[in-house]
């Protein structure tokens, strides 16, 4: 059964106050309701759904304080459900998967696909391996996040940081090539 | 890591939240970037020498309200703009009112000179680096206000991102007043207006990308 808005309210006032939890109670009763709020708007994977779940649930816990204790809950926590929607898309249309890429690569030449091959497991190689693992992962294998996560047997935030520094470590050592 | 262990993760630590926090974070990053414009005009410019003077006539307090009136519409804007999904249009007719005021002024004033001095009057003797003066002047406070927004939570970043360069650019502004030793309303009325509006576009371009979360 979902939360009404009263109880929603009523554990975000608690949690504000410093109650764990209430603050516990809130976090779990959002996870169906932002579940189904993304499942009606996107069409992503059940992957890419549980990411943002998860994301909003951060969010909510960060910057609570800027609830207003003497307005509704639902349009707040909506307000920042949708944010972190149009967030994730912004995300995804800057490094949008190209469909079938492999097959691209064959056809404009082997070679160029090889040496592109052996020039990622060279930069690669030249990280730390959990950084190495984790863009392999969610960069080239394309496995979500959360997926990532638990595979490694790591932290969804270890997994975000982690790729993160490496990819900027690796930018950085391009850039240096070229130069 | 599934959804219960970042939960237990997230409620290990939860810490009070006082009622008026977003106002708390904004008041401090601004009186943090507030403090380092202040100093560099003591230090970069120096503070006018006849100031005590000047505050007994009326020609400081026009400048000073007007830049202190727009400051309050402005941080009334940044403030509504830091909360999840609240729109600052109800409150952006406000802006227009002190300009208009000043505009008035700024006509009584040149009917009581004669036309020739009009021109010296619009340009003063710092035209040429008013304007820039105050958005170099708006950067650490806008900085500041960057800090008030990193627990905060905008989601309109561009107009975030617009008014929080109008707050930096308008308090800029009004400590810019204690160095500044300009008289007339329109020349206030150009070339402040300018330098804050130059802040405040500045704001807008870089609140996409430097106010995600």
């Amino acid at each position: 059964m979902q939360a009404s808005e009263d109880e929603l309210r009523a554990m975000m006032i608690g949690g504000l106050n410093g109650h764990a939890p209430s603050h516990a109670a809130l976090l779990r009763a959002l996870v169906p309701l932002l579940r189904a709020f993304y499942r009606r708007r996107m069409q992503g994977g059940e992957d890419d759904i549980e990411d943002l779940v998860q994301e909003t649930l951060i969010a909510v816990h960060t910057r609570r304080a800027t609830y207003d204790r003497d307005r509704l809950f639902t349009p707040w926590l909506f307000a920042v459900a949708r944010y972190k929607m149009i967030d994730h898309f912004r995300l995804r249309r800057r490094n949008c998967p190209i469909e079938g890429l492999e097959e691209i690569l064959v056809a404009e030449g082997f070679e160029d696909a090889s040496n592109a091959r052996m020039d990622l497991d060279r930069l690669l190689a030249d990280l730390p391996p959990k950084q190495a693992e984790s863009i392999r992962a969610t960069r080239i294998d394309g496995l979500s996040i959360t997926e990532t996560a638990d595979r490694a047997g790591l932290g969804v935030s270890d997994v975000k940081v982690s790729v993160h520094r490496g990819l900027k470590a690796l930018a950085a050592r391009i850039a240096g090539e070229r130069r | 890591m599934n959804v219960e262990t970042l939960i237990d993760t997230l409620s290990a630590d939860v810490k009070p939240v006082r009622r008026h926090a977003v106002a708390r974070r904004i008041a401090l990053g601004l009186l943090m970037g507030g403090a380092a414009t202040a100093i560099l005009i003591a230090i970069g410019l120096g503070i006018r020498p006849d100031l005590g003077l000047a505050m007994r006539g009326y020609s400081f307090w026009v400048k000073w309200l007007y830049t202190l009136s727009l400051a309050v519409c402005a941080l009334i804007l940044v403030a509504r703009l830091a909360r999840p999904g609240r729109s600052a249009s109800r409150w952006l007719w406000l802006l227009p009112v002190p300009v208009c005021l000043l505009a008035v002024i700024g006509v009584v004033e040149m009917a009581h000179v004669p036309q020739a001095e009009w021109l010296a009057m619009w340009l003063g003797h710092s035209w040429k680096v008013c304007s820039s003066l105050v958005l170099m002047l708006a950067a650490p406070i806008f900085v500041g206000l960057l800090w008030s927004f990193r627990r905060l939570a905008p989601t309109r970043l561009r107009a975030a991102g617009a008014a929080a360069g109008l707050a930096a650019g308008s308090c800029a502004a009004t400590l810019y007043c204690l160095h500044c030793p300009e008289v007339s309303a329109i020349f206030v009325l150009t070339w402040y207006t300018l330098g804050i509006a130059l802040a405040a576009g500045a704001g807008a371009l870089l609140g996409p990308r430097v106010l995600r979360w």
